[in-house]
């Protein structure tokens, strides 16, 4: 039950007297019939009123504001009202059975009214059972003094102390009477005076003790005594009694040492206000209490007491400062002055850093005024001092700064670089690339490669942005280019782009020879590369064609260093998932996988990452059926596929060509003589790899990921609808384990699927354990796919057929790879012969009538009659389909991961503040994994 | 060489090492990894460990229970940083051991070895903390790319050494190499495997000649992903059934050891997929594959387990991944082992860690021995091992020593903590 929060529209024009302090303004609601009453708005407050006997009772009680006279609510608090505290303005409870709420206008009132319903609820609870009416008479809004007494704080009677406050701290509300009864009377104060005491005493068991009392006192975790820890006067004395922790007899810390050693703090521009002196020195303490001398008892409530009195500190002081105008002109003066120091600039440097990383913490529109603040002092003029600098943490921390910047908003970057490319100013890119050639340190050189794909990065609206994982968005097309950013673009690959590839472009002439001090830049060159390839068509296109770039990082294949060799192959393989016709066309014409096919040769049979990459390439090829590459592949290097066909990637290359003469016939006597091809395909034999593979694969989305593996793909797999070329459009399309997908679906909305027949018919030796094997889970985005199929006469037909079958291993086939799970091997699966029709059919409906169609079964051969009038689009249009439900499936994924993993109890706090924030909206910067990532046990 | 061993001496003693060394043992590092393929494979002797998470004091004790590295072939399944205080010590240190005894060390990749995992978990913080900038946390998940995603252990005995009793399949050790516990295998297990041993062989002859796993090329030992590679088909050298170890688990899109050897493993763990399964998965009490409430990778059954071996000739599968109390623990008729080798956990777990060693076949017994999930095995765990003598069933797999360890002692290790942010501004 949750009440609507009181609409306070009339706050700010009150008199502040109207409003005592002790009264607090709130609205009252009454659950009728579900709905929630309003009974009106008043001033509420809570004490223990006397009635008529002289005894004192517990009472809330709201007057009204109109008159005053009126009383809204009056409520003695009684043990089973279940009165609870909602959101940070909401009390709730039952009075006589109906469900009431209070709404404060404040949190803070709410805050002082629930700590007197509180306080009166524990007395309920310590008094026992049903006490209703044993309350103390000290128990009011004011006067919450702890009636506990500790004994007085010197050596002699720690022991006693120690075991009191143990026991005190065993219950919440003996923590609470004992973190009053420490702040009231100035225990610590009084404390730490002792440790000096002892240690003059050389009194290890009393120093001891006093380390026991002072980590109990902070993992009280109250606000205030770890705020008054930490103050100037305490600190020292707080950090010194827990030097001694017994659980390291033989050492002893120096915290106090480090601490009160001045040097650490540094100012660069001087911070007048003492408050904010105060709050930085404070923040300082508190990460080091955190970090160093609680870092192994931290409890989770006191780490997050810890965290957000840091994040507050923080607040304030970023706030302070950025208001500060004074303070900002003599910040930014540093690097206007040409006479100032250069040790000074760079501390200036390093201190907009230090702001930045805070500013990271801080709510977005925070950070942006920060930054506002910042941009308008001159702070790109700092930035470019500092990437020029010779000092390397100098140009670190102006990498930080800018890629910070990015990270909050690379339109802020962008638009600066737009105004600087307007004024003919050389724009901040050119910096960069500039750095990013010469620089040596490896962190700024990816920072940098990193702001670079970035900044040139089209703007996308942030809807589209949401659905990073790719196809719906390319589906809906890209959005309209922005003017600005297009002649960004195009003063880009006008000017600068042949300057930062220059290293890869002048290896034509380096006959191979490859200077080693440099050889790290290529793989960021590849990164860089690979995302402009994605984002800018037609000029990346134009780019890499222009400069032979594929030829170029080819070249690196000849290098010894294998790193540099898998860059190479990275290279190809980003080209070949775009299935672009061009790109495609100049692999072929440049010969492009020769020498791949020729590394992979030289790499085997000795298993390594190269050897990997390579067939992993190859795979990719021959499961996406490109059957462009294929046909080259074969016509041109016939020799060494064949020398490779012990392998299933390449027998399958030479048999699709073999069996399509070249790819030139109409595929007619692919599917004459399947056996054979069932033959050929199922190399293992019985038992073989595939069969457990058709059990176990799961999903579109896995299946979608096995299509290509790395993140890069995830945005290029489906190049018919995100790059708008069409895709080749090979006279004979051959089953690949994407066309699969197609057929599993065609299986699937017959929910049931011709499984169990199968398996009593093969013969499979482990078609027992097979059958004991349940598929994974099935997930909801099958289901709503199977819904949605349209109803063609292939797919009614296929309905009639499955539905005579159990259903039980439905998911199973239809989750197999390839469609295989239904119809076959997965090359011969499903779809050939509906997508065949188009072209091999020539022109199904132009009354051939039924046609008979003998598809591959793994175990056996089943024979469907249908009709080639079934239309192609629909097979499409599921594809399509599948695919927008793999995301969203993906995204449901992440969701649901997070809600439902609980914290587990080994959790080192550290995961507390990122455990899945991000989760649900699937933006590029949130990670739905990382996100979710409940990392429960390990 | 010298600067290798000096900073192994330096981060021996739990001090790190200047960044440029770092870069320049990662250099090295590399190439050595790169040449390694998907799954590594590994001949026993050898000693398997599990999840270190930078508790450097306690891979100390590890390796004074377990033996020091060259003397000691180790394996080491992942999860090496994040969590404890010394993960950059403690990984550094293994890595150079590795550079330095590549032989003896074999290094496989973990779900926390990743750049996402480390920058929430710890190890990001901890080198920035260390060195002022991320640049060798960078180092670090370069090389983390490079790790090999399992290993394969060839050659395992089937007996444990003398004077073991060769009746005796399982072994449990103290810290101070006392024996704790061990199990024997049913007196007629060794008989019926002398049986199966004959059985197999003409088996295998005859398969051999089929040329199972490569139709043109029969008896070749193949490359990767022609089915044909001799450990995962054939049996030759695996007298107790070959071990797989992988970090996490299996996955529904791996049916045999040969298709991990097709993933282009250079990348940052994925968020689904097989590698991402490998790293991420766990065993669980079910039919099937589950959903995992990691958020990532799957929960696989008995059932899985058992057809996976029985497929890939694999008698075990080691893995880690997840915090085990007692510091291991078989499941599934001890077809699966989790090892856990990070005692009392983030210094407060109060868990025992273990690890697992698997001895060299020299016997000449030569048992070629297949595991069948069938086989009528025990239900895991040291006393399920004791359930299954009873229940008078054959144990197939190798002889298995665990060495149980607690963390070592609180004296000899300071006080663990982070190290203190010197300078700041704000």
């Amino acid at each position: 039950m949750m009440a609507q929060s009181v609409p306070h529209q009339t706050t700010t024009d009150m008199p502040q007297h109207t409003n005592p302090p002790e009264k607090k303004r709130v609205k009252v609601y009454e659950l009728r019939n579900n709905d929630w009453h309003d009974r009106g708005t008043g001033f509420c407050s809570a004490t223990m009123a006397t009635v008529g006997n002289g005894q004192k009772e517990p009472r809330v009680k709201v007057e009204s504001e109109d008159q005053a006279e009126r009383v809204l609510l009056e409520t003695k608090i009684i043990k089973d009202d279940g009165f609870q505290k909602q959101q940070d303005t909401l009390i709730v409870w039952t009075d006589n059975g109906v469900d009431m709420a209070l709404s404060f206008q404040e949190a803070e009132g709410c805050t002082l009214i629930w700590r007197f319903i509180d306080s009166v609820q524990q007395t309920y609870q310590t008094a026992g059972n049903g006490a209703d009416d044993g309350l103390e008479d000290d128990l009011a809004m004011d006067n919450m003094q702890a009636t506990i007494h500790l004994p007085p704080p010197d050596l002699r009677s720690l022991a006693e102390l120690d075991t009191h406050m143990r026991a005190m701290s065993g219950s919440p509300a003996g923590r609470d009477a004992l973190a009053k009864a420490i702040l009231s009377e100035d225990y610590i104060g009084k404390l730490t005076p002792l440790v000096e005491e002892a240690e003059d005493l050389e009194s290890l068991p009393e120093l001891h003790r006093l380390c026991n009392i002072m980590k109990t006192i902070l993992l009280l975790n109250d606000n205030n005594i770890i705020e008054h820890a930490v103050s100037d006067e305490n600190v020292l004395g707080v950090v010194g009694a827990l030097e001694f922790d017994p659980d390291f007899p033989e050492h002893k810390a120096n915290h106090r040492q480090w601490l009160s050693s001045q040097g650490h703090y540094k100012e660069v521009v001087a911070i007048d206000d003492m408050m904010i002196r105060r709050k930085i020195h404070q923040t300082y303490r508190l990460q080091y209490l955190k970090d160093v001398v609680l870092a192994r008892i931290l409890d989770d409530p006191t780490f997050s007491v810890l965290n957000s009195l840091i994040f507050f500190n923080q607040v304030d002081i970023v706030q302070h400062l950025q208001s500060n105008a004074t303070f900002l002109r003599d910040l930014f003066q540093i690097f206007s002055n040409p006479a100032e120091h250069q040790l000074r600039k760079k501390e200036g440097v390093l201190f907009i850093q230090q702001c930045c990383a805070i500013a990271k913490n801080l709510q977005p529109n925070a950070r942006q005024a920060l930054y506002n603040n910042f941009l308008s002092h001159g702070l790109l003029r700092v930035i470019n001092f500092g990437l020029r600098n010779a000092d390397v943490s100098v140009r670190v921390g102006a990498t930080d700064i800018l890629v910070s910047m990015i990270d909050h908003d690379p339109h802020m970057i962008r638009s600066t670089i737009y105004r600087q490319l307007q004024e003919k100013q050389p724009p901040l890119t050119e910096t960069l690339i500039d750095l990013l050639l010469v620089e040596v340190d490896l962190g700024i050189k990816s920072q940098i490669a990193d702001s670079l794909k970035i900044l040139l990065e089209p703007a996308v609206p942030p809807e589209a942005r949401a659905d990073f994982m790719g196809p719906q968005q390319r589906a809906r097309g890209l959005p309209p280019p922005d003017p600005q950013h297009d002649a960004f673009l195009h003063h880009f690959y006008d000017n600068s782009a042949a300057r930062l590839f220059k290293p890869l472009i002048e290896l034509e002439n380096k006959a191979n020879k490859i200077s080693v001090a440099n050889e790290g830049v290529f793989q960021y060159l590849n990164d860089i590369l690979c995302f402009y390839i994605i984002k800018h068509q037609h000029r990346s296109k134009y780019f890499v064609l222009e400069h032979n770039i594929p030829q170029r990082f080819i070249q690196l294949l000849f290098c010894r260093e294998k790193h540099l060799q898998l860059v190479a192959i990275r290279f190809v393989r980003q080209l070949v998932v775009l299935q672009n016709e061009f790109y495609i066309k100049h692999l072929a014409e440049k010969h492009i996988l020769g020498p791949v096919l020729d590394v992979l040769i030289k790499t085997l049979p000795r298993d390594s990452l190269l050897c990997s990459a390579c067939l992993e390439l190859f795979g990719l090829i021959n499961k996406e059926s490109m059957n462009d590459l294929i046909k080259h592949l074969v016509e041109n290097y016939r020799e060494k596929i064949t020398s490779l066909s012990h392998m299933d990637t390449f027998r399958d290359m030479l048999l699709r060509y073999n069996q399509t003469d070249g790819f030139t016939n109409n595929g007619e006597n692919y599917f004459v003589d399947p056996e054979e091809e069932e033959a050929g395909r199922r190399p293992t034999g019985p038992g073989g790899a595939r069969h457990l593979m058709e059990q176990l694969t799961v999903d579109p989305a896995q299946e979608h990921y096995w299509d290509g593996s790395d993140d890069d793909d995830e945005e290029n797999q489906h190049p018919a609808t995100s790059n708008g070329v069409s895709p080749l459009k090979p006279l004979v399309d051959y089953t690949s384990d994407e066309d699969g997908e197609d057929g599993g679906d065609a299986v699937m909305t017959g929910a049931t699927s011709p499984k169990d027949e199968q398996g009593k018919e093969n013969q499979d030796p482990t078609a027992g354990l097979r059958s004991g094997t349940p598929p994974p889970p099935e997930r909801l985005a099958e289901k709503r796919r199977r819904e949605e199929d349209d109803d063609d006469a292939l797919e009614q037909l296929v309905h009639k057929r499955r539905n005579s079958t159990s259903s039980v291993d439905s998911n199973l086939a239809a989750r197999s790879a390839g469609g295989a799970g239904s119809f076959g091997g997965s090359s011969s699966g499903g779809t050939p012969p509906l997508r065949n029709k188009k072209s091999g059919f020539g022109g199904g409906s132009s009354g051939h009538g039924p046609r008979k169609i003998t598809l591959n079964i793994p175990h056996s051969t089943s024979t469907l009659t249908v009709s080639p009038s079934s239309s192609t689009s629909a097979t499409y249009i599921k594809s399509a389909a599948a695919q927008a439900e793999a995301v969203a499936e993906a995204e449901a994924k992440a969701q649901g991961e997070s809600g439902k993993s609980p914290p587990p109890a080994t959790e080192v706090a550290a995961a507390a503040g990122d455990g899945g924030t991000n989760t649900a909206s699937g933006s590029p910067a949130a990670d739905p994994v990382v996100a979710a990532l409940p990392d429960a046990t390990e | 060489m010298s600067d290798l061993d000096k900073a192994i001496e330096t981060l021996r003693n739990c001090r790190p090492i200047p960044e440029a060394q770092v870069r320049e043992i990662c250099h090295k590092a590399r190439e050595l990894l790169i040449e390694d393929g998907n799954v590594v494979t590994v001949s026993a002797p050898v000693t398997i460990c599990g999840d270190i998470h930078g508790q450097f004091h306690d891979l100390m004790e590890l390796f004074r229970v377990g033996g020091q590295v060259p003397d000691t072939n180790y394996l080491f399944m992942g999860d090496f940083v994040d969590r404890g205080f010394y993960s950059l010590e403690s990984f550094l240190l293994l890595l150079c051991l590795k550079v330095r005894y590549p032989d003896r060390m074999t290094l496989i990749r973990g779900n926390h070895e990743s750049r996402q995992i480390t920058t929430v978990y710890g190890f990001y913080d901890e080198c920035l903390r260390k060195y002022g900038s991320a640049n060798v946390w960078r180092y670090c998940c370069d090389i983390f790319d490079y790790l090999a995603l399992g290993a394969i252990v060839l050659g395992a005995s089937y007996t444990l050494p003398p004077p073991a009793s060769p009746d005796i399949e399982l072994e449990v050790r103290n810290a101070n190499n006392s024996i704790m516990s061990n199990f024997q295998r049913h007196p007629n297990s060794i008989n019926k495997i002398k049986e199966q041993d004959q059985s197999r062989q003409d088996e295998m002859m005859a398969t051999n000649g089929a040329g199972e796993g490569s139709g043109s090329s029969p008896g070749k030992t193949g490359p990767p992903g022609s089915g044909a590679s001799g450990y995962s088909s054939g049996s030759v050298g695996n007298p107790a059934g070959a071990v797989l170890c992988v970090h996490g688990g299996l996955s529904p899109l791996i049916d045999t050891v040969d298709k991990i050897r097709l993933l282009d493993r250079k990348q940052e763990v994925p968020h689904e997929g097989a590698m991402c399964d490998l790293l991420w998965s766990d065993p669980d009490e079910i039919d099937g594959w589950g959903l995992s409430p990691r958020g990532a990778g799957f929960l696989f059954g008995a059932d899985i387990v058992k057809v996976f071996n029985h497929r890939n000739d694999l008698s075990l599968i080691a893995r880690a991944h997840q915090l085990v109390m007692e510091g291991f623990k078989e499941m599934f008729d001890a077809s699966i082992v989790t090892v856990w080798s990070a005692p009392n956990y983030c210094y407060r777990c109060g868990n025992v860690a273990a690890i697992l060693e698997l001895f060299e076949d020299n016997s000449g017994l030569g048992i070629l021995s297949r595991s069948n999930g069938d086989a009528n095995r025990s239900d895991g765990g040291p006393r399920g091992v004791l359930m299954e003598n009873e229940l008078a069933a054959p144990h197939l797999g190798p002889a298995r020593r665990y060495r149980v360890f607690q963390a070592a002692p609180q004296d000899s290790r300071g006080m663990p903590a982070k190290k203190p942010v010197a300078d700041y501004f704000l």
